[in-house]
């Protein structure tokens, strides 16, 4: 009797550090982010005193905070369109076995493993108005007339060039996994529907799409919580300025510049309920095709 | 309903996941976390400085008894970690960088410890010019340990190419002999203004108005650049106009400048740096690794208005943090790291393996007199007299308790006007915006 007691409590024995683990490092951030957003925490300014929505107020009437929630929105729809696109197209390339694929998979898996401020700076030779690739090649392919200046002129441009070196490190990951769900379906299926006078398009929409649902779900969840998080590649190609900023750049300006941690606080917890319920919005809509279909 | 219900437990987990990594990213840079132990007999000093040779160091320890753990951090990382540190009250360092522009911010919150019961500010300030800038509301909040100075660099191959021999001292004639050398040398901007939005930018603009004969600020931390016939406002202008007509290079939009010191001048791309730091020459455009430029730069009086301008001081500068577990150690070593004859061994007096890497200019008068003397540093007369007669604090009352965001808010603005997406007047206005709301919040 002792025994079994035992036996079941070993599983909540062994997740037990990890319970303390995560508790101790998020959730108690997460609970203390989300007390400290109603309060004024300025060590320029002391004491710390409650607020209520001073902080969001303060953040909603800052012009520069609004163009960096545009820009967010704008880096988050290009980036989980592209990656979960681009990732579904590579996957479907990668599906079958042919001569150097494990080449080539370790290839489109580097972007990943590299630290994302590493391919900011690579990005960032490339970009080089003066002496970068982009220039020199569509200069020589007669696409521009003279080199051009691509980062921090034009907002639009600027947000565009800045995502497409985020998504060009986030989707491999989306590749991956919707690689590892394509290889999952039991070829009997496709078999079935070659039988039955079924192309490739009519596989590929009939069978393919409707069981990697899930893999594309996770990949788009991934690709909108790295987007909507985005930094590095902002910070390192375009500084602070406010025609690229993000949400999460201006978390960092507000919070250990600024040092307005109220202010850092609610932009976090912002950032948390939007990736929530963006998140929430992403599942339900694949999850509702899936069961439409 | 069964669906549905793995569906809602996936979503819900998916969604904590999310949670999770924002909640993460949005706390991950406030574990700063303890630089090392110190007990009485050791100290901890955190710099973005890379650490004197190990002898020398050594030396220290056997005067002193206390052993030194340097922690060599990047500058911005640095600064983060100080904000995280002593917001939380926790140990970090004995000592610790103490960056000019944050000399309010630390006198305010009172981060770090003010010095004057330490060193005597009256004794130092005759051998250590740029001493003031360390000084907020009279309390000394760190003590230099180099000094660099902000500087008008040329490239006398390029001018002599040009036929401009005799430097100009106006920045008209520094302007039109630049135009000659862009002609003669095929440049098509042959000056480097670095406009990206750091804090190169807002350095240049000070420096700049400081040629035109002015400070941005006044004494009572109110802007001094709203007047057209302001030098605040005329430096604002040149830099936007030099962009605009050509003179600086269209790249430079995104330019800092290290960027701008070792892939512009470094590879003689441009001919010229109007806000060069003292010290480049010896650490940059004369190491034939990595310049093109070897033996041709040269550091000149800086142009101004009607004359030889003034240059802005912009030295690193090392204090003790509040939360510092060895003060009396701290005190000592501050004592050692900036005595007149170590100071001249950081800049080579004693050869190259005694150098500090990267280390620019000595801090102290006395200092530079040695290396004179010994005559192993390029130009040393030339930037002992500017460093004594014409570099100034950037501002009157040393940094303002804000000044990090007034500075986002210059190179913001000044990076904006530059790229045409603001005018003068509307970049003027908004940092003066700024700066009185930074005043009325305290």
């Amino acid at each position: 009797m002792r025994a079994a007691r035992r036996g079941r409590m070993l599983p909540y024995i062994l997740l037990s550090p990890l319970v303390v683990f995560i508790g101790a490092l998020s959730f108690v951030p997460t609970a203390d982010t989300a007390v400290e957003a109603f309060f004024r925490v300025m060590p320029l300014d002391p004491p710390t005193r409650f607020t209520g929505l001073g902080n969001f107020r303060a953040l909603f009437a800052n012009s520069v905070m609004l163009t960096s929630w545009v820009n967010t929105a704008v880096y988050v729809a290009i980036g989980v369109v592209l990656s979960v696109v681009l990732g579904t197209v590579m996957a479907v390339a990668l599906r079958h076995r042919f001569r150097l694929r494990g080449v080539i998979l370790a290839l489109v898996v580097l972007p990943w493993a590299l630290p994302a401020v590493v391919e900011a700076v690579i990005w960032s030779w490339i970009y080089n108005p003066t002496f970068g690739v982009m220039n020199s090649a569509l200069h020589s392919a007669h696409v521009i007339g003279g080199y051009h200046v691509w980062l921090g002129l034009d907002r639009w441009l600027t947000v565009l060039l800045i995502e497409i070196v985020q998504v060009w490190q986030i989707t491999p990951l989306s590749t991956l996994i919707i690689l590892a769900a394509l290889q999952s379906i039991s070829p009997d299926l496709y078999e079935a529907a070659r039988v039955d006078g079924a192309g490739a398009t009519a596989a590929f929409r009939r069978i393919s799409l409707p069981l990697i649902r899930p893999a594309l779900a996770v990949s788009a969840v991934e690709a909108l919580v790295l987007s909507l998080n985005i930094f590095d590649q902002v910070y390192v190609l375009n500084g602070i300025a406010p025609l690229g900023s993000s949400v999460l750049l201006q978390t960092y300006v507000t919070t250990f510049e600024d040092l307005n941690f109220g202010g850092g606080y609610a932009l976090s917890l912002l950032t948390t309920v939007a990736t929530a319920l963006l998140s929430l919005a992403v599942l339900a809509l694949f999850y509702r095709r899936a069961e439409a279909a | 309903m069964k669906n549905l219900g793995i569906v809602s437990r996936r979503a819900g987990a998916l969604v904590l996941s999310a949670g999770l990594v924002t909640a993460a990213a949005a706390c991950g840079s406030g574990n700063g976390g303890s630089a090392g132990a110190s007990s009485s007999k050791a100290i901890t000093v955190a710099v973005a400085y890379p650490a004197p040779p190990k002898a020398l160091l050594d030396q220290f320890t056997k005067q002193t008894g206390i052993k030194v753990t340097w922690v060599n951090i990047g500058w911005d990382d640095l600064q983060t970690k100080i904000a995280a540190a002593m917001s939380a009250n926790t140990y970090f360092a004995d000592a610790a960088d103490v960056d000019w522009s944050k000399v309010g911010e630390y006198q305010k919150t009172g981060w770090f410890l003010p010095l004057n019961k330490y060193y005597s500010v009256a004794s130092l300030r005759p051998d250590m010019p740029q001493l003031d800038t360390f000084i907020s509301n009279k309390q000394l909040m760190g003590m230099p340990f180099d000094s660099s100075f902000v500087v008008t660099t040329v490239n006398t191959k390029d001018f002599g190419k040009a036929g401009v021999t005799a430097m100009p001292t106006t920045l008209s004639g520094f302007s039109g002999a630049l135009q000659k050398v862009a002609r003669a040398n095929s440049m098509s901007g042959p000056l480097d203004i670095h406009l990206a939005t750091a804090e190169g930018l807002s350095t240049c603009w000070y420096q700049v108005t400081a040629a035109f004969g002015g400070q941005v600020l006044t004494a009572q931390d109110t802007p001094a650049f709203t007047s057209p016939s302001s030098p605040g406002y005329k430096a604002l202008s040149w830099i936007v106009s030099a962009y605009k007509s050509g003179l600086v290079p269209k790249a430079n939009i995104n330019t800092t400048d290290v960027q701008g010191f070792t892939t512009e001048m470094a590879k003689n791309r441009v001919a010229a740096e109007m806000c060069d730091y003292s010290g480049t020459v010896a650490s940059v455009y004369n190491v034939p690794a990595s310049s093109s430029v070897v033996n041709q730069v040269e550091y000149i009086p800086t142009p101004g208005a009607t004359g030889v301008g003034l240059n802005v001081a912009n030295p690193d500068g090392i204090g003790i943090p509040k939360t510092a577990r060895n003060v009396a150690g701290a005190v000592k070593f501050i004592k050692w790291f900036t005595d007149t004859q170590n100071q001249a061994i950081w800049a080579g007096l004693n050869g190259p393996q005694d150098v500090v890497s990267t280390f620019p200019l000595p801090a102290r008068l006395s200092s530079f007199n040695l290396l004179i003397k010994a005559g192993n540093i390029a130009q040393a007369s030339q930037l002992a007299a500017i460093l004594k007669a014409h570099a100034e604090a950037p501002f009157p009352n040393g940094a303002p308790p804000w000044y990090v965001q007034f500075s986002a808010a210059v190179q913001t603005n000044i990076h904006q006007a530059a790229a045409g997406q603001e005018s003068v007047q509307q970049a003027v206005s908004a940092i003066a915006a700024q700066v009185s709301q930074l005043k009325s919040s305290g």
